[in-house]
């Protein structure tokens, strides 16, 4: 009670947070029974007809669907581990430059175009990519003929993969920098009157520094398995490239809002909140053990 | 997880707004008028309105939502916004009706917008819909019945529109006697396909305009191979294109009609005819398709269609038309006033021409819907004064008349497509043809009609004016070109069509109820199996791929679409 006194003014300061979480985050769950219901907008959720699990069996039944999720694991799985390969390296280099104007503009740079929303950025990708395109010039100018990267399936995944993590590597990077800078500046001094040259600093002591980050950003990330980036695909892919690159939700997009298939839509959604709350809980769970990181 | 959480977000967030604004316009309502008028007590009370457009002697609210697009013409006033329109203080002043906006957004977000209202059950009192929509709607029991406010006070000139085609199109949207809703249709006939080309092009080649596919491939070859433009630089191709190959344009159900195979009405939606049997069958899985999916593909590795077709939208094939990089495109009577009046704007020299599409043997027969009716107009069963949505019908046909052509220019704020209902003159195009025609023709200056289809002729008749005299003061010389040729010249867009009508060259689109259950359910499954069947076929996959994609089009959903189909067809079709 004592306790509650003295920080009843930090409780106060969490109430707006708590209010729109149960608002826009607890609230629309109630929606969730649409998934167990042949919804029809007008009669709403009190009238309109239950079904059971009709609505996973159909869906979980399309012929589409298997390849769908296949995709979305696969491009979200190489997304996972490029999003933690690429800034490491990133901040690994950009930690050894000294110059710090120098080191500010590429960290700048590169945080950039995660501020860039996918409307923009994926028409320029298309651009860039295109027949008569900038990449297509090098490619010609080395002697091949022009590829068609947005109408081939591996090309286009790989240019999905890629231009998602070019646009959000930076965010990643400042995180791992900022762990960087967290690390006693001690040990470098005491590993150098050792005689270790950066390469064995780094490697010794700089990445075990960063481990927990590391691993905690990787384990966070996993609750993303289902999710490779609606926005980013629907904007760039094209019927061509369906059989690569069409995702669950690219799947529930075109269910939901072209066939009003709200009942099945929202079975999808549950399927995937599900698996995702499976492997949040699990790797809640690892980086307690492993990091002795928690919450609650 | 994320984004079915954004999704519930924007459906609460969505019902949350639906019900503050309620609220609210409630609130400003007797504010503005100082009375409170609970609902449900007026409507008893309002001395009944008599004629077509008698004044209400209280004021009448009226709710409507819209998407619109900008105002088309350039002389409009710069801020103007759609509560605005002068066409709404006409229609206060000359009827007593108040118009509300619930809400307005831009065109491109009004599907979404409106699904969303119809979710929440947040409606307005005057609807326009899509038949998918109006179905919907009245299979719920939202909308109401207007047989009665249609008799009594729908305007000869709206009844003589309703009565234009027997009736039909009115009793496709009524039910057990009961009318749920006015269709603004057109002549079916404006969904003709024709083959547009650029006869310059085809001069410099010292070739004729194809009546054959054969000779259609030939003159394409010529196109990308031999310069037709004549500018020393390998830079054009053969046919337009864009993704979506059934589509509303620059598509390829004209290209498949010239194989007897009649896949599509357009927009994605499947054609059915005529089976040998007297049944309907579906014409996307014909054995037909195949000759033209093979010519498709065989122009893809020729360099006809453009290399990247499958990522190119309207948008971007309008540009190659503009820009003069292709001379051949499938489309209906209107190519002319938009997009080739750009590509005239750019190149004098450009000369597109029109012509019946050619098959394998001859000029072909193009596929023709049974009706033609984008908009369905209905009433939200709760409205008060349901009279009201039929007399602001006969009030916009009224303002086409010539008393009122002065004072309705685009200065003065009126914008005619921010306003609806609109019931257009179904004939509307065969009048602008033949009074047009018939004012050249005794070589006068004005045009002397005097009924509400005044104002259309004339502004049309000023176009072919300012066209003959080469006039630019008002419109360039490709929108004056595009006026003329797409709804006056013999030969043109809409003088093709009526020839092509006359000779009774087409086949029917036999389907025009509303989708059935199976095609609401499965039929964007089946398209987006049917785009990229085809599309990869054209890209070069092996053509039995089309016999595979039969098959699975049959058993995913396409046969039970076939029996409720034929179902309706027994049942339902007005024959």
């Amino acid at each position: 009670m004592k306790l509650l006194r003295k920080e009843y003014p930090l409780h106060l300061m969490l109430v707006p947070g708590v209010i729109l979480t149960l608002i826009y985050a607890y609230g629309p769950m109630a929606g969730l029974v649409m998934a167990f219901q042949q919804f029809e907008p007008l009669s709403g959720f009190f009238k309109s007809e239950w079904v059971g699990f009709d609505n996973f069996t159909y869906v979980f039944n399309l012929p589409d669907f298997n390849q769908v999720l296949w995709n979305t694991i696969v491009i979200s799985l190489f997304k996972m581990v490029l999003f933690l390969v690429v800034p490491l390296i990133l901040a690994l280099l950009l930690n050894e430059v000294t110059r710090r104007w120098f080191s500010r503009f590429i960290q700048s740079a590169i945080f950039l175009p995660f501020f860039l929303s996918w409307t923009v950025l994926g028409g320029v990708v298309i651009e860039l990519f295109s027949m008569d395109g900038p990449v297509n010039g090098i490619v010609k100018s080395l002697g091949s003929e022009p590829i068609m990267f947005m109408l081939n399936n591996d090309w286009f995944r790989g240019i999905i993969i890629g231009s998602d993590v070019w646009k959000g590597m930076g965010y990643n990077m400042i995180v791992m920098l900022a762990a960087i800078t967290g690390i006693n500046a001690t040990l470098y001094e005491a590993a150098e009157v050792d005689g270790a040259g950066k390469w064995k600093q780094m490697v010794h002591i700089t990445l075990p520094g960063i481990a927990p980050i590391i691993i905690l950003l990787s384990v966070l990330s996993l609750g993303n398995v289902l999710n490779a980036g609606f926005e980013q695909i629907l904007i760039m892919y094209n019927p061509t490239v369906y059989e690569g690159a069409d995702v669950i939700d690219t799947f529930v997009y075109r269910l939901g809002m072209f066939s009003q298939q709200f009942g099945p839509a929202a079975a999808v959604g549950l399927f995937k909140s599900v698996i995702s709350l499976g492997l949040v809980s699990i790797t809640y769970y690892a980086a307690y053990k492993y990091n002795n990181y928690r919450i609650f | 997880m994320k984004s079915s959480k954004t999704l519930k977000t924007i459906l609460l967030l969505s019902m949350v707004m639906a019900a503050f604004t309620a609220c609210s316009s409630k609130g400003s309502d007797s504010a503005s008028t100082g009375t409170t008028t609970p609902s449900g007590e007026t409507k008893t009370e309002t001395a009944a309105p008599e004629g077509p457009l008698s004044k209400y002697p209280e004021p009448v609210e009226v709710t409507e939502v819209m998407g619109f697009r900008p105002a088309e013409d350039p002389r409009t006033p710069k801020g103007l916004t759609p509560d605005k329109n002068a066409y709404l203080q006409q229609l206060k002043d000359m009827l007593n009706i108040d118009v509300k906006y619930k809400w307005t957004v831009p065109t491109d977000q009004f599907e979404q917008k409106f699904a969303l209202a119809m979710a929440s059950g947040d409606l307005p009192d005057i609807l326009e819909l899509g038949q998918k929509d109006y179905e919907k709607l009245r299979k719920q029991d939202m909308l109401a019945d207007l047989s009665e406010a249609y008799e009594k006070y729908a305007s000869p000139e709206l009844k003589k529109y309703m009565e234009s085609d027997g009736g039909f199109s009115m009793k496709v949207f009524s039910k057990d006697g009961k009318q749920y809703g006015i269709p603004s249709f057109e002549d079916p006939f404006l969904s003709t396909q024709l083959l547009w080309i650029r006869k310059d092009w085809l001069d410099n080649l010292k070739l004729q305009p194809p009546t054959t596919m054969e000779e259609l491939d030939k003159i394409a070859e010529a196109f990308v191979k031999n310069d037709p433009d004549q500018n020393g630089k390998d830079d054009t191709y053969g046919v337009a294109l864009q993704k979506t190959l059934f589509f509303w344009g620059f598509d390829v159900r004209g290209f498949f009609n010239g194989f007897n195979a009649y896949p599509s009405v357009g927009d994605a939606q499947t054609a059915w005819i005529k089976g040998n049997d007297g049944k309907l069958v579906p014409g996307l899985i014909q054995p037909e398709m195949k000759q033209g999916l093979s010519m498709l593909q065989s122009w893809y590795q020729r360099g006809i269609l453009n290399k990247e077709f499958a990522l190119k939208d309207e948008n971007k094939v309008v540009e190659d038309i503009t820009a003069g990089k292709v001379g051949i495109s499938y489309g209906e009577w209107w190519y002319p006033a938009w997009p080739l009046n750009l590509n005239v704007d750019k190149d004098p020299k450009a000369n597109w021409i029109a012509i019946q599409i050619p098959s394998i043997s001859g000029p072909g027969k193009s596929l023709v819907p049974k009706l033609r009716s984008g908009r369905i107009y209905a009433v939200n069963k709760n409205m008060k004064n349901p009279e009201a949505a039929i007399k602001m019908m006969n009030f916009y046909i009224e303002m086409g008349k010539k008393k009122y052509t002065d004072m309705l220019k685009p200065e003065n704020g009126f914008v005619y497509n921010w306003f609806s209902p609109r019931v257009y003159n179904p004939g509307q195009i065969e009048t602008i043809y033949t009074e047009v025609n018939k004012a050249l023709a005794a070589n006068q200056t004005e045009i002397t009609l005097d009924d509400e289809n005044y104002t259309l002729v004339k502004d049309v008749f000023n176009y072919v004016k300012d066209y003959q005299s080469g006039s630019t003061k008002i419109a360039s010389k490709g929108t004056n070109w595009g006026g003329y040729f797409s709804r006056v010249a013999e030969n043109g867009g809409w003088g093709l069509t009526r020839q092509i009508k006359e000779k009774q060259a087409f086949v029917s689109n036999e389907f025009y109820g509303i989708p059935t259950s199976t095609q609401v359910e499965k039929g964007s499954q089946l398209d987006k199996l049917m785009q990229e069947t085809f599309t990869k076929i054209i890209l070069g996959a092996p053509i039995d791929e089309f016999d595979k994609f039969v098959t699975s089009w049959k058993t995913l959903g396409g046969d039970k679409i076939t029996e409720e189909v034929n179902a309706w067809y027994n049942e339902q079709a007005v024959k």
